[in-house]
């Protein structure tokens, strides 16, 4: 299994939170998305168009996402993705279940050897 | 799939997808330019890494239908899983949707069948029968539908309205074979008139205009039931000769067994061009040729009657001599009209009827997901608050009606599909076309069919918007979250008050009582029929018609005729178990024939007519009609063909009043046009019987006058006898002695009295009132449903308010009576109503209802006081459940 192939398993369940968690702080459009996850992770994460457009669609046909066509500060006019209130209760609840899950493993990486 | 996708994924929606996935890459190629990249190379780089646009817009595409997918799966399973939870919920709303679809599914196939796909025929909707009225009779409304030769080829010559005129004429074809001599009916057609119908021959082939010419080899085609009743479908017969009527005849085609044209059993080639009517034609200058013609395309029915009209009144001109009443109009009614006639107009109204009840049934089901809506606005208003959106919710209670619908469709066509079985069984069929008006036709097949069941599926998806769509509304409706912290129980929410609960409850009853109003006067009419007066004692009675041939056979002349007569008379008197027996010419209550008058020594203001029948002096004695005045007719009136007549009271009413009829002398001119009759005959009256039925069972008998049968031959004349034993179980051996007498004679109709009537005059009103009568049944357990489900929800919101009550010291007794009036209250608004909308739905039955007034008292009296019993009993469990409550346990129920 090649790097990227490995990152791509990687991304398909949590994609959706961070996403999430990116869109959280306010509105963004797909490319700044694109580019804040990879900003953020330091390069880790250069989502694919191919996986992050159609999350967004997904994310929004669940209701969790909003979207508005807005003008960005270039004058161009954009779709801006915003967290929904259900949106917001999906993030906390899939931070939670990262959360247990990540302690579990590491607990699991830590007591097995 | 990819217009299911197409569906999910709208032109809008896709113009959006593609700017938005082109906003990326040009933001993309910018960055690259920034970061150095000359403007082409950044191009390339950014489409690299983009990795096919088109797959991108691909997988979102996809994405989308995904989710839409998903979505609509979790609602069904959650749907499903809410149904299954509350079952019995369920399985009363399925059951009281199957009803309604059920029974409305019925209807509808009946209502397709019989009045828009009736007969299997080429454009049968512009096939039309023509009839002249006579105009100087104003009560009568049907005319003759016969017309002479000379009058079918100025018509078919002269028209400019007709594509196609087909004429025929029935006859009885004495067939001899193995078993005796059968009757059966037959009819010459002109030879245009198989490619008139257009239905294609099971067997062989059809009549063909050479088959008409002269000298041509004489043919004839069979009909599906006969080739099957005397000849066990056997096709060997095609090809082979018979004798009809004397003569043999080759047949070359079998019909299908879905045809029935001409009415007739077997078929004869007709040419009536100039000249062939001699030698084809086996009557000599006959009126007897029914026509039947195909409009032209845009031609109405009115052009079409004033184009024939003309014709006919320039030959009356033309021809003084030919038989034209003094004003005459021509008459053009499409054949369907002819044939189903008033017969459509009840279909129409037991459509309505059921509509109701589908609107009862759906009334109902809305009225149960109201009430589960309002049970279940907490679990909606947390829905909300988790972030389901007002239209998921819609949705997802859109689904929950359509799972109901569709399990009922389901149901609701296995309903049908019995209940039409059971239908069609009492279906008053058509037989013979004068006897059985407004009927439906033989050849109309009732059965489920696509058109019938796209209506069974319209109606579902119908009763789920109507059931679902009010209910999914109203939950959503209002400040959703405030919702989540009101108890599911509690008395605040505006639809506790339940206006609109309500309002389905005293529709449903005022539906019901319209639905019992018309059952009711159609079962009170019925009665009516079934006890009307005949004036004469149908109990015991044979009738049986005989037929002695074609006009040209051995009987021909009168006094054949008459000893053949005699003699078959007196041997039927003979047998064991005849009490007595008598020749007539009709079968009462249906009465004789019917003849225009003359008086001697009076001068008629108008027209008079009279009916009359040709009998023997046995007749009075037979019905056990009673002489009031002067004499009945003897032996020696019979056996030297007296001119002398009897007469009923009717006939001194309406043409002697207080006068003496005695001795009067009466001229009858229809007898002037018939061979072998006293032309230009006076009849003296000798006696006066008492009235019997004679046009109708529920018309007063008509004037009619009893002449002895010897004076003519004509007419095939029928024997009615009084038996000791059950009539019917005399119908063999009074079959041998007629053919002992004459063995080419046959009984061409038979059995008892009692049955004809039932037959000719029941059968239609039966199926009306057992029809309403189930649909009213229906609606009546609907109603029952609908009170019950209503009242039981309404104690169960209550059940704390009751539970004060009764711990303040209210009684068992006081509770029940406080339910019982919520729900009473309710009824008795319905039942105003309904009583009131009951006057509109009885002036549409007014055509259909005899005998009975159309506003009666007793039937509305009696619709109410059934009404409200049920009613009663649909109160009285919820409020008896309310009894029981536990002041205690209520309270902490809270």
């Amino acid at each position: 299994m090649g790097m990227e192939q490995e990152k791509a398993e990687v991304l398909k369940g949590t994609l959706d939170m961070l996403i999430l968690k990116v869109v959280a702080i306010g509105p963004l459009h797909g490319y700044a998305i694109s580019q804040r996850l990879q900003q953020i992770s330091k390069d880790f994460f250069q989502v694919p168009e191919g996986s992050l457009y159609p999350a967004l669609h997904r994310l929004e046909d669940r209701g969790w996402l909003q979207a508005k066509w807005q003008e960005t500060e270039t004058g161009r006019d954009a779709k801006f993705y915003s967290l929904t209130r259900a949106g917001r209760k999906q993030l906390s609840i899939e931070m939670q279940n990262w959360q247990r899950l990540s302690e579990a493993v590491a607990l699991i990486l830590k007591t097995a050897e | 799939m990819l217009w299911l996708r197409r569906l999910f994924h709208g032109r809008v929606a896709e113009q959006r997808l593609d700017a938005e996935l082109r906003f990326h890459l040009e933001q993309r190629i910018r960055d690259y330019v920034a970061s150095g990249l000359s403007p082409d190379e950044a191009r390339r780089q950014a489409n690299l890494t983009f990795g096919g646009f088109e797959q991108v817009k691909q997988d979102c595409r996809e994405a989308h239908f995904e989710t839409q997918i998903e979505d609509l799966l979790r609602d069904f399973r959650y749907a499903l899983r809410s149904l299954v939870k509350d079952h019995r919920f369920a399985l009363v709303a399925v059951f009281a949707l199957a009803l309604g679809i059920g029974a409305s599914t019925v209807m509808f196939s009946v209502l397709y069948n019989v009045v828009l796909h009736p007969f299997p025929y080429r454009d049968f909707q512009r096939a039309v029968v023509m009839n002249l009225l006579d105009l100087t009779v104003p009560s009568n409304d049907s005319g003759r539908y016969h017309f002479t030769i000379p009058e079918f080829l100025a018509i078919r010559d002269q028209n400019h309205v007709f594509e196609d005129i087909v004429g025929n004429y029935q006859l009885d074809v004495l067939y001899r074979g193995e078993k005796g001599t059968r009757r059966f009916l037959g009819g010459y057609v002109t030879t245009n008139g198989f490619e008139f119908l257009g239905v294609p021959p099971l067997l062989g082939r059809y009549l063909a205009p050479s088959d008409g010419k002269p000298g041509a080899p004489a043919v004839f085609m069979m009909n599906y039931q006969l080739w099957h009743s005397e000849f066990q479908g056997d096709p060997a017969i095609l090809g082979k000769t018979f004798f009809l009527n004397g003569k043999p005849r080759t047949l070359v085609g079998i019909m299908p067994e879905r045809f029935n044209g001409y009415g007739s059993s077997l078929w004869f080639p007709l040419d009536l061009s100039p000249g062939a009517e001699g030698t084809v034609f086996p009557v000599k200058d006959p009126d007897v040729i029914w026509m039947c013609a195909r409009l032209k395309r845009g031609v109405s029915l009115e052009t079409a009657a004033a184009d024939v009209d003309a014709i006919l009144h320039r030959r009356a001109g033309a021809n003084p001599g030919e038989l034209y009443p003094k004003q005459f109009k021509l008459n053009v009614r499409t054949l369907l009209d002819f044939v189903v006639g008033d017969f459509s107009g009840i279909l129409y109204v037991l459509l309505a009827a059921v509509f109701m009840l589908l609107l009862i049934a759906c009334g109902n089901v809305a009225n149960l997901l109201l009430a589960r809506a309002t049970v279940r606005e907490r679990e909606i208003a947390v829905r909300a608050a988790m972030g389901a959106s007002r239209r998921r919710l819609i949705r997802q209670l859109l689904v929950e009606s359509l799972m109901l619908a569709g399990a009922a469709c389901f149901a609701g066509c296995l309903l049908a599909y019995f209940g039409l079985k059971g239908l069609v069984a009492i279906i008053p069929r058509g037989q013979s076309a004068d006897l059985f008006h407004g009927r439906i036709p033989e050849e109309t097949v009732i059965h489920l069919n696509p058109a019938v069941l796209l209506f069974a599926l319209a109606i579902a998806a119908l009763t789920t918007v109507v059931c679902g769509l009010a209910p999914a509304l109203h939950a959503v409706r209002g400040n959703l979250p405030l919702r989540m912290f009101g108890s599911g129980k509690g008395a605040c929410s505006t639809f506790r008050h339940g206006k609109l609960r309500n309002g389905l409850v005293i529709a449903e009853v005022a539906l019901s009582i319209v639905l019992l109003t018309g059952t009711g006067l159609l079962i009170r009419s019925f009665f009516a029929l079934t006890h009307a007066e005949l004036g004469f004692n149908p109990a015991r009675m044979l009738y049986v018609w005989v037929s002695t041939g074609e006009h040209g056979s051995a009987h021909g002349t009168s006094i054949n005729k008459t000893r053949f007569d005699e003699q078959v008379l007196e041997r039927v008197k003979g047998l064991p178990g005849v009490v007595n027996a008598t020749l007539a010419l009709s079968t009462p209550p249906l009465g004789g024939w019917g003849s225009d008058i003359i008086i001697a020594g009076k001068t008629p203001p108008e027209h008079w007519e009279t009916a009359f029948d040709l009998c023997s002096e046995s007749y009075f004695q037979t019905l056990g009609v009673r002489l009031l005045r002067g004499r009945l007719l003897s032996k020696a009136d019979i056996d030297s063909a007296q001119q002398v007549a009897v007469i009923n009271q009717a006939f001194v009413r309406a043409y002697f009043g207080t006068e003496n009829p005695l001795g009067q002398k009466i001229k009858f001119k229809v007898f002037d046009e018939i061979p072998e009759t006293p032309h230009d005959a006076y009849f003296d009256v000798v006696g006066v019987v008492s009235d019997f039925k004679n046009r109708d069972l529920m018309e007063p008998a008509v004037p009619e006058a009893f002449l002895p049968h010897s004076i003519s031959g004509f007419g095939d004349r029928s024997i009615l006898a009084t038996t000791t034993v059950e009539p019917k179980s005399l119908l063999a051996s009074v079959q041998r002695e007629i053919w002992a007498v004459d063995p080419s004679a046959a009984i061409t109709r038979s059995g008892s009295i009692q049955d004809f009537v039932a037959e000719f005059a029941y059968t239609k009103p039966q199926f009306n009132v057992i029809a309403t009568g189930a649909f009213a049944a229906i609606g009546l357990v609907l109603v029952l449903v609908g009170i019950f489900s209503v009242m039981a929800y309404t104690v169960a919101l209550q059940t704390q308010q009751i539970g004060i009550r009764m711990a303040l010291g209210a009684q068992q007794r006081d509770v029940l009576a406080m339910v019982l009036w919520q729900g009473l209250r309710l009824v008795s608004v319905g039942i105003l109503i309904g009583v009131l909308a009951s006057g509109g739905f009885a002036y549409l039955l007014a055509s259909q209802i005899r005998g009975v007034s159309a506003i009666d008292p007793v039937t509305f009296f009696a619709v109410a006081a059934v009404s409200l019993a049920t009613s009663v009993i649909a109160c009285f469990f919820p409020a008896r459940r309310a009894t029981r409550c536990n002041p205690l346990l209520a309270l902490r129920y809270e």
